[in-house]
């Protein structure tokens, strides 16, 4: 009975740290931009493109440099949002669902004219890594045979609470994201920040992207990200708006999806009780929840959606 | 831009043509975008010219083909279709556009047409009514399930400072989750019928279907008609009404509306609700205009399309009609573009890049304003700009 509970739970672990890092990457990457003071609702695009690029480069160039890839190309739709949102003060959220609609129906065309409409060819996945000592305890084994995108996942968020809260950039950065004008004051230019943070934001989430062509599966299928880039988005609101926050709630939406993935392939009697729609919509009722009976503020940047015009003051 | 004096004051008709200059330049960029685009990854631009033929064909219909028949079923069944798309998008769209006049972003269309929907075609197969009540009951009972889902954003906003952004994203993934994924395929799952399953809801009764409009096969139904009045009703509720003024007081400042003595609170829930209803009723008209039931998934993100429709149409409710029936043709004839192997989604990239310049909007007003500095005392009134189609500032 242990026995089958301990490997019940093993493989759950598994499957939540082969899904988890896309989501951890993304909300890493939203928590960057909307730091900075941009709301970054473009993730899930900027996952679409990442996904979609490293998926074509790793078809000529060896999948872990493809990574890099799939990187350029979230960064390459983040630029155009910093353009529009930094340079000429356009609305984040306007301009964020336009890099979503254009990834979604732009890359669904390239996907039909280069390759097939479901998917590109398969590629090498990214090697698997079997963690000598760990590969013999039960339970941690679950920790062992993912590919680096994983072991990376769980590092970043600390390295990344510690860019933020113990250096100075990271001090500037959130100020940008808090009072732009104290920034300004320091002679500290708020578009420089405000851009680099947004291109930061659309390499991890291009980064995410490559997680799920090249880790999680072996190629681009269709409908990748599938909405992934506004569950990080919830994560992030989860998170409060703190890398070691959304970190929690990846891990938590991921460890929901594992559940509902293993429950649908080896116990489907249960889903007659608990239908997979209660388990999909679980971490936006969660979110929701958290966000109605919260007393105190949100923990959301004071300036973020907020254009900073320098001309303004 | 510097406000002359009333001498020289453009006329109304110059002045919307200025404004909706942007919208229209977006629109036109992004078609030559995209036709540049197919240009290159077909290799030849004669078989990008032959995709938008084929498009516009497949939205307008074929006139060589009426020539050679005569049958004026050339031309209504692709008027059908562009009007059934444009219908539901003219839906979105305004439901989109009447919370952004009063300053809310509705991203929770896609939301609340589901629900919508849902409502419709339950309502549409449960109920049995005579013939002219059944589908007026069925709109009704959308736009109620859906002017319901937009309360809860506006009560978070209100009480505790969430932005409606963020909370209608979660209210979408809530509502598509629990419907696509647990009422249509559970509770509410189509009964088998002589052995073969049917993905979806039970297909609805004959009398809730909205009536076609023409008896020749063309699926124009009486949606289309029902867009352009909600546009017209949505433009004289906001722009001929009290009420309407007030709303748009919000959008523009809502803390002078407030000071003001508007009731804000009152007037944020009152648009909210609205925005619902009318993305409840795209749901309805998706429902009893051509799928008759609702299906496994609805398919296109229409809710999401209602934001592009909304901005591309200057958030004003005839604009967005406008923008509207120009993306249902663009999108009815975008199947027809499968057969030079371009996919049929093809219109929505077109949709979104014009989206994406709209939202340079600035760079197109710092492009159209730029010009040799007059001399003093002569106004720079927006007249219509000389050459616009060479500025390069919309990327």
């Amino acid at each position: 009975m242990i026995h089958e509970v301990v490997s019940i739970l093993e493989a759950l672990l598994f499957s939540m740290l082969e899904y988890a890092p896309a989501l951890i990457f993304a909300s890493l990457g939203a928590v960057l931009s909307e730091r900075s003071g941009v709301v970054n609702i473009g993730v899930e695009g900027m996952m679409r493109m990442g996904a979609f690029a490293a998926a074509v480069a790793a078809l000529s160039v060896p999948t872990g440099v493809s990574a890099l890839a799939g990187m350029a190309g979230g960064a390459g739709l983040a630029a155009i949002h910093a353009y529009l949102c930094v340079k000429w003060r356009s609305d984040q959220v306007v301009s964020g669902m336009a890099l979503n609609l254009v990834a979604l129906a732009g890359i669904t065309f390239l996907l039909e004219s280069l390759y097939s409409p479901t998917g590109t060819p398969s590629i090498q996945q990214l090697t698997r890594w079997h963690i000598p000592v760990l590969a013999s305890i039960p339970l941690l084994r679950g920790i062992s045979g993912h590919s680096a995108m994983t072991y990376l996942a769980l590092a970043a968020p600390f390295a990344f609470h510690l860019f933020l809260w113990r250096t100075a950039a990271g001090l500037r950065l959130r100020s940008a994201g808090e009072k732009p004008a104290a920034v300004a004051t320091m002679g500290i230019s708020v578009s420089a920040l405000r851009t680099l943070a947004v291109l930061g934001s659309g390499m991890l989430a291009g980064l995410g992207g490559a997680a799920l062509s090249t880790s999680t599966l072996d190629r681009f299928e269709h409908h990748m990200p599938s909405g992934l880039g506004f569950m990080a988005v919830a994560a992030i609101v989860f998170g409060r708006w703190t890398p070691l926050g959304a970190f929690g709630a990846a891990l938590f939406f991921a460890a929901g999806n594992a559940l509902r993935i293993g429950l649908a392939s080896s116990a489907p009697g249960v889903l007659e009780v608990i239908p997979q729609g209660f388990l999909l919509a679980l971490p936006y009722v969660l979110t929701l929840l958290l966000l109605s009976t919260r007393q105190s503020q949100s923990g959301a940047p004071a300036a973020l959606g907020t254009a900073y015009d320098p001309e303004a003051r | 831009m510097a406000e002359p004096a009333d001498a020289g004051r453009p006329s109304r008709l110059a002045e919307s043509i200025w404004a909706s200059l942007p919208s229209a330049l977006s629109v036109g960029l992004s078609l030559l975008v995209c036709l540049a685009m197919i240009a290159v990854t077909k290799g030849s631009l004669a078989v990008a010219g032959e995709a938008y033929l084929e498009m516009l064909q497949g939205g307008l219909g074929n006139f060589a083909l009426f020539n050679e028949t005569g049958r004026w079923t050339q031309f209504t069944r692709p008027w059908g279709e562009s009007a059934t798309k444009a219908a539901i998008l003219t839906f979105t769209g305004l439901s989109v556009a009447v919370a952004y006049r009063a300053g809310l972003f509705n991203i929770g269309a896609q939301g609340q047409m589901t629900v919508g929907a849902v409502s419709a075609a339950v309502l549409g197969a449960k109920v049995s009514l005579p013939w002219g009540l059944h589908p007026l009951l069925c709109l009704l009972g959308a736009a109620v399930a859906g002017g319901a889902y937009a309360v809860l954003p506006v009560v978070l906003k209100l009480r505790r400072g969430v932005h409606e952004v963020i909370s209608t994203i979660m209210l979408n993934w809530i509502a598509v989750s629990l419907v696509e994924n647990w009422l249509v395929v559970g509770p509410l799952r189509a009964s088998a019928q002589a052995g073969q399953s049917i993905s979806g809801t039970d297909q609805i009764a004959a009398t809730a279907a909205l009536p076609r409009l023409l008896e020749d096969g063309s699926r124009l139904h009486a949606g289309f008609p029902l867009a352009l009045l909600a546009a017209l009703a949505a433009w004289i509720w906001l722009f001929r009404t009290r009420l309407g003024f007030e709303t748009r007081a919000m959008g523009q400042n809502a803390e002078a509306a407030r000071a003001a003595g508007i009731p804000s609170a009152r007037r944020l829930m009152q648009a909210m609700v609205l925005a619902g209803a009318l993305a409840g009723v795209a749901g309805a008209i998706l429902v009893l205009g051509t799928e008759l039931r609702f299906p496994a998934t609805l398919g296109a993100p229409y809710g999401f399309d209602g934001i592009a429709i909304a901005l591309i149409g200057g958030t004003h409710p005839l604009g967005v009609a406008a923008s509207a029936l120009l993306f249902g043709i663009l999108r009815a004839g975008g199947t027809h573009m499968q057969l030079l192997g371009v996919h049929k989604s093809f219109p929505e990239l077109i949709q979104g890049l014009a989206l994406l310049f709209v939202a340079g909007r600035l760079i197109w007003q710092w492009a159209l304003t730029r010009r040799p500095r007059r001399a003093p005392g002569v106004p720079a009134a927006p007249a219509p700009p000389a050459a616009p189609a060479t500025s390069g500032g919309g990327a």
